[in-house]
């Protein structure tokens, strides 16, 4: 067993150095440079040629020597302008205008004249694609070699965490993605616990009856309705949640409609500290629950079936042992099994799917953190989010098999 | 006939052997979910082909100066005519099944592959000639402001513009739901039941292509994995498993996030969903492959000296695809789904249900925009997801014991 776990942990090396190698090349290798993207973000459109030379600052503050793709980009639109169906032109010539601050809409020579009076300026941007591929290689390498002495760059957009702060009463190092995670991941992971624990405990009663019987009425109803449930998108859900139970909705106001905490939480005793977390959690559980159920209950009921098929619960039942007796104990600890190492193994995509509740309901969660993360171009928050989501992954793979192990003794890693 | 050939049910064994999929539509057909989630399905493609017949403001016909025309045809485009023809050679799949069953032998190649055959030839010949021959005629004309002196014009039965202009805006927004308009209006003074017939193609566009790049990049790969082994399957096992680890919408956001917005929103969306989610059918594959390698009847194909390329073809895919059908009508489902998630998180913006719902969800009082939307997306999701029930109940052999 141990071998096995040793065996398992080194694995997760070269899988998390792809996953993360995807990842950089993807961002990477698309047009606009974060360094530009956030000092677009901050000036809105300006003159090109001053974002350049501002950004070679930063550049050179930072230490970096990157290479600006803006070249390529003018390039490819101004060959769509010209060449273009109607709609591609008309989208070119929006990102020319976005790009270079200038409005000359859809008027092909105002903007030829203009690049070729500025080109000279982008001359040193316009690199071909090998040496554009040999960069990711180098930029990502790069990464590792910082990642692992636990450099993890700075995040452009976020400049501090809220909740950590240095034990001098100072504020946390400014933009370390590690902070910025670490006050949002214990918030996304209570959520989806507390979900994952209601699903169990309502899904295994469902699966329980629907399986002992099967066929009959409620076998069926409860199936029905248990897909119908599963094909509600959680953003109708929720917009029908916060349109007719929340606070400024249309009908009756019982819950808050956005965040975890009241404002004046801080003051309040534990007691109720905590009956304002569950009452401001409700509707993001019930939002997070209401989808999964279907799928484990329908796991249950399929392996209750082959359980009560099996020949040990034949023996049971003719060596006269009451009915209840046979299901609960013989059957059902059978067909937990499968169900509580599932249960570990969805939690990760479970996690990744809260986004969309997190932004419903705006919780401070990671995944809203990687959404505005990768909107920004912010390579070092989108790194870290990708090896914690991978992490916590393998981590559940990896516990689903040695719980598997634990519960079932015919099961043996060597 | 003998005794011997009746079953205990009292049916009679004769002419040639049921295939599979024969079997597997018997079982269907007994199910009342599967047939409803079917005609709902045709009813969707058959919605989202003709939505230029249903809703819009061009005329199907039209009368100018003692002249008859037919602007909806002339209008409409290649691509259109393209699905179009697809909708209807798939729904005439069936009769054509009928006509070769009747002619030919009991052996050989099924009725099924040799009318999905001639379709595809005819379908792919009509697609080439339209894209070389035609050039539709999308100058926009104002035939709705001329409606009145039009006699004998024949309008789409929602006749409102798509796009409207600043008078609509004005006059009309968030209207509610009236005998004009039978879901009312939205934000800039739209019909929003022309909005949802027109989402139907994009839900079903990204539904279908990209369930169909992700099948053809995953049974590829899975059937190379399973049949090769060796360095080839470690590799590939290797890769489907980083594409496994980052959880599907994650990668799927930073990916959508870094796609320069040049690039036409429905193809990225389809795209970043088609290589995505390959991996389920990959596995699958793989599976269902080295499950198969093993039979006789591949042994029988290889020492025979069928080249492996078609030994793979004809032999082991077609064997393995039963479990990939299912896994295909959930991903349609799921992909309907996911896109009107980015919708909602604002990282595509296609004419779609998930930005309808997006949208409306501004403004709650305006119910019928959000409320539409939403029951659109949830009605398709739902008809897919019961057929994909239905299919696995019908190919799951421990339901017959």
């Amino acid at each position: 067993m141990k071998t096995y776990l040793a065996k398992r942990l080194l694995l997760m090396v070269p899988t998390l150095l792809g996953m993360t190698f995807l990842t950089y090349a993807i961002v990477r290798l698309s047009p606009g440079e974060p360094i530009e993207a956030w000092i677009r973000a901050q000036t809105g459109g300006m003159d090109p040629v001053s974002t350049f030379q501002q950004a070679e600052k930063i550049r050179a503050r930072l230490g970096l020597k990157d290479h600006n793709y803006w070249g390529d980009d003018v390039e490819t639109h101004l060959e769509t302008l010209e060449k273009g169906g109607d709609a591609a032109k008309g989208r070119a010539a929006a990102e020319l205008e976005r790009i270079t601050g200038k409005t000359f809409a859809r008027d092909i020579d105002s903007w030829k004249r203009w690049w070729d009076a500025n080109r000279a300026d982008f001359e040193k941007t316009l690199i071909d694609p090998l040496e554009k591929a040999l960069n990711v290689f180098h930029g990502y390498g790069t990464w590792v070699a910082h990642a692992v002495r636990g450099d993890l760059g700075k995040s452009i957009k976020f400049e501090t965490s809220i909740t950590f702060r240095t034990p001098d009463g100072g504020q946390s190092p400014s933009g370390n993605p590690f902070w910025l995670f670490a006050e949002r991941v214990p918030v996304t992971l209570t959520l989806n616990v507390i979900a994952e624990l209601l699903i169990f405990l309502i899904a295994i009663p469902v699966g329980l009856t629907a399986a002992r019987y099967r066929g009959r009425l409620f076998d069926r109803t409860s199936t029905f309705l248990l897909l119908a449930l599963w094909s509600i998108p959680a953003i109708l859900m929720g917009t029908l949640f916060i349109a007719l139970l929340c606070r400024g909705g249309q009908g009756l106001e019982w819950f808050p409609v956005s965040g975890l905490h009241s404002d004046d939480a801080d003051k309040l005793g534990w007691g109720a500290y905590l009956a304002d977390l569950l009452w401001h959690a409700t509707l993001p559980v019930v939002c997070l629950v209401y989808g999964g159920l279907a799928y484990l209950a329908k796991l249950g009921r399929a392996s209750l079936l082959e359980n009560l098929r099996a020949d040990f619960v034949r023996t049971a039942r003719a060596k006269g042992l009451p009915e209840r007796r046979v299901v609960y104990h013989h059957a059902l600890r059978n067909s937990l099994l499968p169900m509580i190492t599932t249960m570990v193994m969805i939690l990760p995509a479970m996690i990744g799917g809260s986004v969309i509740v997190e932004s419903l309901f705006s919780i401070r969660g990671m995944g809203l953190l990687v959404v505005d993360g990768a909107k920004a171009h912010d390579i070092p928050v989108i790194m870290f989010g990708t090896v914690l989501y991978g992490f916590l992954t393998l981590v559940a793979l990896l516990g689903g098999d040695v719980l598997y192990a634990w519960a079932d003794p015919r099961v043996r890693y060597e | 006939m003998s005794e011997a050939e009746k079953r205990d049910d009292g049916a009679v064994l004769s002419g040639p052997p049921k295939s599979y999929g024969t079997i597997v539509w018997g079982q269907l057909r007994k199910r009342p979910s599967a047939m409803v989630s079917i005609a709902v399905i045709v009813l969707l493609g058959a919605v989202g082909v003709f939505a230029p017949l249903l809703g819009g403001d061009v005329p199907i016909r039209w009368v100018e100066n003692g002249k008859v025309s037919w602007p909806v045809f002339h209008q409409m485009t290649n691509l259109e005519y393209v699905a179009l023809a697809g909708f209807l050679l798939v729904l005439a799949l069936p009769l054509t099944m009928r006509l070769f069953r009747r002619g030919g032998r009991g052996v050989g190649t099924s009725p099924f592959a040799r009318a999905m055959g001639v379709h595809l030839l005819v379908w792919l010949l009509l697609a080439a000639t339209l894209f070389l021959a035609r050039a539709p005629d999308r100058a926009y004309k104002a035939y709705l402001d001329r409606r009145a002196q039009a006699d004998g014009a024949w309008f789409p039965p929602i006749a409102y513009p798509r796009d409207p202009g600043f008078k609509e805006l004005v006059e009309n927004f968030y209207e509610a739901p009236s005998r004009h308009h039978p879901l009312g209006t939205g934000r800039i003074g739209d019909d929003v039941l022309i909005g949802i017939i027109y989402g139907t193609r994009t839900a079903l566009s990204i539904g279908f292509v990209a369930v169909g790049i992700s099948l053809a990049i995953g049974v590829g790969l899975g059937a190379a994995s399973g049949y090769f082994g060796g360095w080839i399957d470690l590799v590939l096992m290797r890769v489907a498993e980083v594409f496994m680890l980052i959880p599907g919408l994650v990668l799927i956001i930073i990916i959508l996030a870094v796609i320069p917005a040049s690039f036409p929103p429905i193809w990225a969306v389809i795209l970043v969903l088609g290589v995505t989610r390959w991996t389920g059918s990959f596995r699958l594959m793989r599976a269902e492959i080295l499950r198969i390698r093993g039979e006789d009847y591949i042994t029988a194909a290889r020492a025979l000296g069928i080249p492996t390329w078609r030994l793979l073809l004809r032999h082991a895919v077609p064997n393995g695809l039963a479990p990939i059908l299912v896994g295909a009508t959930f991903g349609i489902a799921g992909a309907v789904f996911l896109e009107a998630s980015l919708a909602f998180l604002g990282l595509v913006q296609t004419a779609s249900w998930g930005t309808m719902l997006n949208d409306g969800r501004q403004h709650l009082e305006y119910w019928w925009v959000w409320a539409s939307a939403g029951a659109a997306i949830f009605v398709t999701v739902f008809v897919y997801n019961l057929l994909g029930e239905a299919i696995r109940d019908a190919i799951d052999p421990r339901l017959k014991i």
